[in-house]
């Protein structure tokens, strides 16, 4: 529940948002099954290219992150510590090229958000695969999803299989759908008649 | 006319929360509910002007298509 009589606390929650200690579950697809033997990871347009296997992906150099989550539902969950490897390290690896300024965060079933790449390449945001100590659950995105926790947790893709960069800005999923391009919850921009 | 966009735009982000939590309860049902929100919508947007209601009904079109595609894959 909300600590009214913690500051600190009450200052790590973006207006128009409750505190949750639970993880509520949304998505607007099912949950994609995961075959460690046959799931890959790809890295299209403006870079050199990549493509791992899951046993590759998982042996990039790895980083653990302590974050919040905000989720346009008006849910916001504190303190949760991932492991992953950073979006930063991913795109060395793929060879961004400098004319590249958004990236696309795709999943399956035609799921994908928009960010630019000076968002993404901050040094808090990573794909992860563990969430406090433990395999992110399939419902919360596992085996990977990206997170992005100066954003909205939709701009975070669940389940998370291919990074396309982009010489300009291409909306996703939700953005499509009238929710805001930017997402940035402590100004609340949650819809797209806001911009 | 006099309708308010807001309106139509809380039917539509309450059918995107039916959506959104379908996994967690029976599928099916919770994209029927959310058809059923989007028909609610829709029938609203002809007390829009013209721009407006061309503006929802290209949104809930979409929404449609979206839970066809997420029904057949559930």
């Amino acid at each position: 529940m909300f600590r009214k009589k913690d500051p600190e606390m009450a200052a790590r929650i973006p207006p128009g948002q409750h505190l949750t200690r639970g993880w509520p579950v949304l998505s607007a697809s099912p949950v994609p099954p995961f075959d460690p033997k046959t799931w890959r990871f790809r890295c299209t347009g403006l870079c050199g290219g990549a493509d791992w296997s899951w046993d590759e992906f998982r042996g990039l150099p790895p980083v653990t992150i302590t974050s919040d989550i905000h989720c346009v539902t008006a849910w916001s969950k504190l303190d949760n510590t991932w492991d992953g490897v950073l979006f930063s390290e991913v795109a060395k690896r793929a060879g961004v090229k400098p004319e590249a300024t958004h990236a696309l965060v795709k999943a399956p079933y035609d799921y994908d958000a928009n960010l630019p790449i000076d968002a993404l390449m901050d040094d808090d945001v990573l794909f992860a695969w563990n969430h406090d100590g433990e395999p992110l659950e399939p419902k919360h995105g596992g085996p990977l999803r990206l997170v992005v926790p100066k954003r909205y947790f939709w701009k975070s893709t669940k389940w998370a299989i291919e990074v396309e960069f982009l010489d300009h800005d291409q909306r996703g999923f939700w953005e499509v759908r009238g929710y805001h391009n930017e997402a940035f919850p402590f100004e609340e921009q949650r819809y797209s008649w806001q911009e | 006319m006099g309708a308010d966009p807001g309106a139509v735009w809380k039917l539509v982000q309450r059918a995107d929360e039916l959506v959104k939590y379908a996994q967690n309860r029976d599928p099916h049902t919770a994209y029927a509910q959310a058809r059923a929100v989007l028909d609610e919508a829709e029938a609203l947007t002809g007390q829009l002007d013209q721009k407006a209601a061309e503006n929802f009904k290209a949104q809930i079109a979409t929404r449609r298509e979206d839970i066809a595609r997420f029904e057949a894959q559930s």
